[in-house]
């Protein structure tokens, strides 16, 4: 299992938090969505492939913006 | 950690470029100008509103009045307040709430009452508009800088390493960015500079500062073959230096790992908030539009219900009952950091307080883990018994051997050894061999029965030294006995007063060892431990502490690698490192001095930490059970309502700063 570390800018307040949580866990094959609001940046476990692209647009989607993903 | 940083800039201004965290700096920079711009727009609208309040009267005709407002409004609400009008929009559409999607709706009701108002019989709103955004922007900038000064600690963290590496190119000395050096890299660190990445030393001498991993504030000595970790200070020499980890392996960067990934972690107490969180805007949308709807029925006042579901909109605040965990985690775990201490899972914190019975490890946790010379007891001249035996256990690679030959190497400066002839090391039992003419053998009990060598006259002192847990070595010279030396593993220095302070905090102190009953039982009076199990198997160590959890809570504190399973099956497993040596998987709480204080300094901060997170829950609780039905009923200006709401965030998070006051 990989996991993605997202930066993300323009959230601040813990609802956003959540928020980007919610859209992430509703893309296929990610699992376990953890965002921190204090460090403006989260993790989450991937299954299979998830193109990069998609974990941008979900967090896009609840208007914020994933400023740097990160593979480990 | 902040004095090492200035100290070092002082004498080292190229290796700490300050590099401010550029993320949180641009928020409160943002949220700065646009409360500037919001304030300059409404504090006129203020005065307009105050005059027509006190005065009954207006400086321009009714509608003349509305359409002022609305112009000055229309940068508070457009320009200077877009980024929460368009998130909290997007938030409406979308179906995805955020407190942006209530301060919108709230902001565009009562702005837009002000442009009916010119066609329509209603009241205008549109001032009030303006200040609710304005106190929003006001408290969100407020808010933002209380969350940088939570976040300080970590920043600081982050900051440590060094930017810069001077580096071995063939003969030349270049100097690189850190992110170049490469593993095998010989680095060359100046006196006063940081040691830019973990190592071991190839050249030089010198004392080091690891202040920063073990909290010992004494410099270190390094010489060749030593390791060296990065960021650290080097103090009088100039060290050449081999680089064995870079970049994510380093030790710092994976201390600054753990303590980011403690951010993100769930105390179970927040999940009820996020619960509530989760569905709060819609659910405040919902009530908002019921309150609305039961004030236009009653009171047949269209605009008063406007006023009064605004106030609704802007009171109810879910920020505060979301941060009230972070922000006390953050604060937390910050100040664990700078003592060394790292919380690994948001639950320990939580558990922490229900934890009666503390199980310790006693080799290496209570221990140094190597043994020292105890006792020295002889007949003839202690010098001559002292030299003769370090000379043959020089010999010998044994941890007890090392341990007599350090003591006499201190004890009588020896530099140099004579000739040993016919050494040999007798497994399990001791060593032999002669110095000159005469035969010396060096060992336990057992040897000496093998041997046939009496041990008259030093029958009683072997037993009393074996009785206080001590391993007696008997030195024979020529079959016959000259003295013992007695060896012990040293407890650690502040072990006594740790265990001391638990027991003062009513704790039940345990420990366990595999070792035999005797040799426990006496390190466990020494440090004052009453309970003892010995004899127990590596592997039975987890069985141990499953037996006791059935009377209360357990933590096990033991040294991360051998007693990994303990540590998982204890309620708060605390893995105890020293130096780089630090097993991060197994423990809930890590600690990297490897002292035991640490341990009683874990649970104070654990305990300090959670009842920050349960104030600050019960502040944000409190704030929107009573201030919801006061909006509700009416008695809510919708000014003071957003006054209100902003404050309820400061407050939590400004509460969770207070925890570093706490003495832990």
């Amino acid at each position: 299992m990989k996991t993605a570390k997202i930066e993300i800018s323009g959230m601040h307040c813990s609802s956003c938090a959540s928020n980007v949580e919610r859209s992430l866990s509703k893309v296929p094959g990610v699992k376990n969505p953890k965002i921190s609001l204090l460090l403006k940046k989260g993790s989450v476990e991937l299954e299979g492939n998830v193109p990069e692209e998609e974990l941008k647009k979900a967090v896009a989607r609840v208007g914020y913006k994933a400023t740097k993903i990160t593979y480990e | 950690m902040h004095e090492h940083m200035d100290h070092n800039k002082m004498r080292n201004p190229h290796n700490s470029h300050h590099h401010d965290s550029p993320v949180e700096d641009e928020e409160i920079r943002d949220w700065k100008k646009r409360l500037i711009g919001a304030w300059l727009f409404t504090i006129p609208i203020a005065l307009l509103m105050l005059f027509e309040r006190i005065f009954g009267m207006m400086l321009f005709g009714e509608k003349i009045n509305t359409i002022v407002l609305l112009v000055l409004g229309f940068p508070v609400i457009f320009y200077f307040g877009w980024p929460t009008i368009k998130g909290g929009l997007r938030g409406l559409f979308t179906f995805y709430f955020n407190m942006d999607s209530l301060i919108a709706l709230g902001t565009l009701i009562a702005y837009f009452t002000g442009l009916f108002s010119l066609f329509f019989e209603i009241q205008d709103y549109s001032g009030i508009s303006s200040m609710i955004m304005a106190f929003f922007i006001t408290g969100k900038y407020v808010e933002a800088m209380a969350r940088g000064r939570a976040s300080q600690e970590i920043k600081k963290l982050l900051e440590l390493g060094a930017k810069k590496a001077r580096i071995l190119r063939g003969n030349k000395e270049i100097e690189i960015d850190i992110s170049e050096v490469k593993i095998g890299d010989v680095i060359i660190v100046k006196p006063g500079e940081k040691i830019p990445t973990d190592g071991v030393v190839l050249k030089g001498e010198s004392a080091v500062d690891e202040s920063m991993i073990s909290g010992e504030s004494l410099p270190v000595d390094k010489l060749k073959g030593s390791n060296v970790i990065g960021a650290t200070i080097n103090q009088d020499g100039i060290l050449y230096i081999k680089a064995t980890k870079i970049g994510s392996d380093t030790f710092l960067s994976h201390i600054i790992k753990l303590v980011e990934e403690t951010q993100s972690e769930k105390v179970p107490i927040q999940k009820l908030a996020d619960k509530i969180t989760s569905i709060f805007v819609p659910a405040i949308l919902v009530l908002a539009i019921l309150t609305f709807g039961s004030w236009i029925y009653l009171t047949k006042d269209l605009s008063r219900s406007i006023g009064v579901a605004v106030s609704v909109l802007v009171i109810a605040c879910p920020c505060a009952l979301g941060l009230a965990t972070p922000t006390a985690l953050m604060v937390g775990s910050g100040m664990g950091a700078k003592r060394g201490i790292l919380i690994r899972k948001g639950e320990a914190i939580q558990t922490m307080k229900n934890v009666r019975i503390i199980v310790f490890d006693k080799t290496g946790t209570i221990t140094k883990g190597k043994p020292e010379v105890r006792n020295v007891y002889t007949k003839i001249n202690e010098k001559y018994l002292l030299e003769k035996t370090a000379n043959l256990e020089k010999n010998s690679e044994h941890p007890i051997a090392k341990a007599i030959v350090d003591y006499v190497s201190e004890e009588l400066k020896i530099k140099r050894f004579s000739e040993v002839k016919n050494f040999k090391t007798l497994r399990g039992r001791g060593v032999e061999g002669k110095i000159g003419s005469k035969k010396f053998v060096i060992g336990n009990r057992t040897l000496m029965k093998e041997r046939k060598i009496n041990l008259k006259g030093y029958e009683d002192k072997i037993s009393d030294f074996e009785n206080s847990g001590e391993t007696v070595m008997i030195i024979s010279e020529n079959e016959k006995v000259i003295g013992i030396i007695s060896v012990a593993d040293a407890i650690k220095d502040d072990s006594v007063r740790a265990i001391r302070e638990l027991k003062n905090q009513r704790y039940k102190t345990i420990m366990i060892t595999g070792d035999n009953e005797i040799t426990a039982k006496a390190i466990a009076k020494q440090v004052g431990i009453s309970e003892v199990i010995a004899n127990v198997l590596p592997e039975n160590k987890a069985k141990e502490v499953e037996r006791l959890q059935k009377y209360g809570m357990v933590s096990f504190v033991g040294d991360g690698i051998n007693d990994a399973p303990a540590l998982k099956q204890s309620n708060v497993g605390i893995a105890m490192g020293t130096g780089t040596d630090i097993a991060i998987e197994s423990g809930d709480i890590v600690l990297t001095k490897g002292s035991l204080i640490g341990v009683v300094q874990a649970i104070n901060l654990s305990k300090a930490t959670f009842s920050k997170i349960k104030q600050n829950l019960f502040w944000a609780f409190g704030y929107n059970v009573l201030a919801i039905p006061i909006a509700v009923a009416g008695f809510l200006n919708p000014v003071v309502a957003e006054i209100a709401m902003a404050l309820s965030s400061i407050t939590v998070v400004t509460n969770a700063n207070l925890l570093r006051s706490k003495r832990i």
